[in-house]
């Protein structure tokens, strides 16, 4: 009788304990029914967030997301504007790696590790900002507080079509015109020799990528992010020390080596498809996916659905990737932590200090950043932050259709770096692009244009308070 | 003086929403161009720098060029489009078969979003994708490539912006010819009048203020043009389209650098203030010597 009692007690004591559901359902219970609003640029990883996260994250804990996806420019527009107005319109906003510092210099941001330090109720077991790459690291300020949870990152890769260099015919036909064998250019003089081979009007090909956009800012990424830097001008060829870019104030960007630089990045154009001067990173990958190049950089956010994907690439199983091809003693520089051989390029979620709704933004940040979506998130958007993905085995079967593009970023992404740390990034971009827009049309000559673009640096520098002089 | 009070208290919600969204504005544009003011500068709070920012104005190569091509652009579109838009309102205004229908398809653009219009324009005429460069080439052997040429990229804008805008001035000169006098018309036809002096001096000086507000409209928006040509070619190649309205974006958005974007603005506005009175003084002028 007393043993059935205490069982009957037992069972309706756990009976009467409140539900424990999940942690997010409970974290959120004070929060449901909110809504929180973001806005990035409109990219895989985004648009995965859109329909996939968000909708998952509305479930487990009653929260809404509205979650604006939009260009590149209309993004920083409105994300700055709202902070700079101190607005609320948004709760959490995209922050790429190169504009974090800018942002950190206005205080735009909400101190996401003091957050979670002072909110012990919202952290969920899940997250840790130990399970990111070294990537987190750019979201960081001096103390080591994480400002940014981030959401993508990739390296710009060497693309090229595998099935071209592998053909024997084409093989034999390339060794009788350069006398070498034809391989994944190591060198920028192979590079031109096998996009010269491979220019093929007649035949809708062309021997590469260059993403040359006349009039849109992505073209000076190019230059300064991709091919400066493996000519071994690096961080713009600005000095911060002196605040200057021109040589004759202590800067590289218009150095005889950054002047070669874009005198053969121009030259390539010859090369390229029509549509190159049109080009931004977008129109790169649309080139490449439709088989209209044979060889080109492309962002790594497209490397795998080029490769992988049937319904939006036609060189599915034909591309390879590799490490770009480089001047002499760039490599040992980067090895040495002196350089760099390509861009690094990603960013984060940051919830602008601006936000009416910082507690629900918190958990949909942690969310976002934990271990279980990451993989999917991966395949989708070929974006890793996580070092715990590369070892998923969803990850190692998109890997090896991808030529191992997850590979090459797990173990060559030391080689590669982000933006450089400058608050004036736009600024500088703003100044020095249009001569670079004039060098791609020929109005100027790559001289000119780098001699120009390092007076208008040097300008802008001294005009924010920036230079040292 | 009653009927005075109530006037003005009717036009109050007008003035005070014209006060809010238009003097307020315009008066906070004129004090921020007296400031230095980037909020990523070293020292991101505006401090006053006098008349600084439009001192640099007058020595930006950047800035004059966009003028230039504003100039330029202006005086192609709003020319072609009054010849162009006085023709088809000349032939609307007979009856000639099907016009209802041609009317009707002519008016459509002005329905389109002028970023549509751009975006559409863009479609057509990217290398690789829109068929106008395939044809083109494939026809005629010409390498239409807008982000590369800046004659191409010129004309095209030129064109896209005619083909938009050419109806608005068709319906409003349409409008015009409808209700002029038929009896001088007559009557300058029995006294023997050839029709381009009918057209001279009779339609002309009575189509006047039809014209001039025609005129007023057009060039005013074609001063401030931004969102199809910023679809279509972004201002590029290099800064050859980069107009005043998209130059003075560029400044202020991207480059945040907001006392230099305002003196700009108010530049632009005051530029387009003189063109239109002088164009106003040579027009009414005109109609005075005449008398």
């Amino acid at each position: 009788m007393i043993k059935r009692l205490l069982a009957t007690t037992l069972v309706s004591l756990v009976i009467a304990q409140p539900a424990m559901a999940d942690f997010w359902s409970d974290a959120a219970a004070d929060l449901k029914g909110e809504t929180i609003r973001g806005v990035s640029e409109s990219t895989p990883p985004s648009n995965y967030v859109r329909d996939v996260l968000a909708p998952a994250f509305t479930e487990a804990t009653g929260i809404k997301v509205e979650f604006e996806t939009t260009s590149w420019d209309q993004m920083y527009d409105k994300a700055i504007k709202d902070m700079e107005a101190n607005s609320g319109i948004y709760d959490f906003v995209y922050i790429e790696q190169d504009i974090i510092y800018s942002y950190l210099a206005r205080d735009f941001l909400v101190d996401l590790s003091e957050a979670l330090a002072n909110k012990p109720e919202l952290k969920s077991a899940d997250f840790s900002f130990d399970d990111f790459t070294t990537f987190i690291d750019n979201f960081r300020n001096e103390n080591g507080d994480v400002f940014g949870v981030p959401m993508e990152a990739f390296i710009k890769v060497y693309l090229y079509r595998k099935d071209l260099f592998e053909n024997p015919k084409e093989q034999a036909a390339f060794k009788e015109k350069y006398g070498y064998d034809l391989a994944p250019a190591k060198n920028f003089e192979q590079y031109r020799d096998i996009a010269e081979f491979f220019t093929r009007p007649g035949d809708q090909l062309w021997g590469t990528t260059v993403q040359a956009a006349s009039g849109h800012p992505a073209s000076f990424y190019e230059f300064f992010e991709s091919i400066a830097p493996t000519y071994g001008v690096y961080n713009w060829g600005i000095n911060l020390d002196a605040g200057a870019a021109s040589v004759e104030n202590g800067g590289q960007m218009n150095s005889e080596l950054a002047k070669q630089a874009l005198a053969y990045w121009v030259s390539l154009l010859d090369f390229a498809p029509p549509e190159a001067t049109a080009s931004t990173w977008d129109e790169v990958a649309s080139t490449f996916a439709a088989g209209r190049a044979a060889q080109g950089w492309v962002y790594g956010e497209n490397a795998a659905w080029i490769a992988t994907n049937p319904e939006k690439s036609t060189v599915v199983g034909k591309v390879g990737v590799t490490l770009p091809p480089m001047n002499d003693g760039v490599m040992a520089d980067a090895e040495a932590g002196k350089g760099y051989i390509g861009y690094y390029d990603g960013g984060a979620f940051g919830i602008p200090y601006s936000s009416k709704r910082k507690d629900a933004a918190l958990l949909w940040l942690e969310y976002i950043g934990q271990p279980s979506v990451q993989a999917d998130w991966a395949l989708a958007g070929s974006r890793v932050v996580h070092q715990a993905t590369y070892d998923d085995p969803k990850v190692l079967a998109q890997d090896a259709k991808a030529d191992g593009y997850f590979t090459l970023m797990k173990e060559k992404g030391y080689l590669f770096k982000g933006a450089p740390e400058y608050p004036f990034h736009a600024q500088v971009r703003e100044a020095v692009a249009p001569f670079i827009y004039e060098a791609i049309i020929g109005q100027l000559s790559a001289d000119e244009a780098l001699d120009k673009a390092a007076a208008a640096a040097d300008a802008e520098l001294k005009q924010l308070g920036y230079s040292k002089k | 003086m009653r009927n005075s009070t109530t006037g003005w208290l009717l036009i109050a919600p007008t003035l005070f929403i014209l006060f809010i969204t238009g003097l307020l504005p315009f008066l906070y544009v004129l004090v921020v161009s007296f400031f230095d003011w980037n909020t990523f500068a070293v020292n991101p709070d505006p401090h006053f720098s006098g008349v600084e920012n439009f001192r640099r104005l007058v020595f930006d190569e950047a800035f004059l060029y966009s003028i230039w091509l504003t100039l330029k652009f202006t005086f192609f579109v709003v020319t072609s489009q009054l010849v162009i838009g006085f023709g088809l309102a000349k032939l609307l205004s007979r009856n000639v078969p099907f016009k209802g229908v041609f009317r009707t398809i002519h008016t459509l653009p002005l329905m389109v979003a002028p970023i549509a219009v751009g975006a559409t324009w863009r479609l057509l005429t990217i290398p690789g994708l829109g068929p106008i460069p395939h044809f083109l080439q494939k026809w005629f052997d010409v390498s239409y490539i807008l982000s590369r040429f800046p004659d191409q990229a010129f004309i095209t804008v030129v064109l896209m912006d005619i083909w938009h805008w050419t109806p608005l001035v068709t319906l409003t000169l349409l409008a015009g010819l409808s209700n002029l006098p038929r009896e001088p018309i007559e009557q300058a036809r029995i006294d023997g009048a050839r029709e381009w002096q009918i057209f001279w001096d009779i339609i002309l000086p009575f189509m006047k203020p039809v014209l001039l507000t025609t005129v007023f409209i057009r060039l005013m928006d074609a001063l401030r043009t931004v969102d199809e040509v910023w679809m279509l070619t972004g201002g590029g190649p290099g800064a050859e389209t980069r107009f005043i309205g998209l130059h003075i974006w560029r400044v202020v958005f991207p480059k945040t650098d907001y006392g230099y974007g305002s003196a700009m603005s108010l530049l632009a506005l005051y530029m387009t203030i003189v063109i239109c009175w002088l164009l106003y003084v040579a027009m009414t002028g005109m109609k005075d010597n005449k008398q």
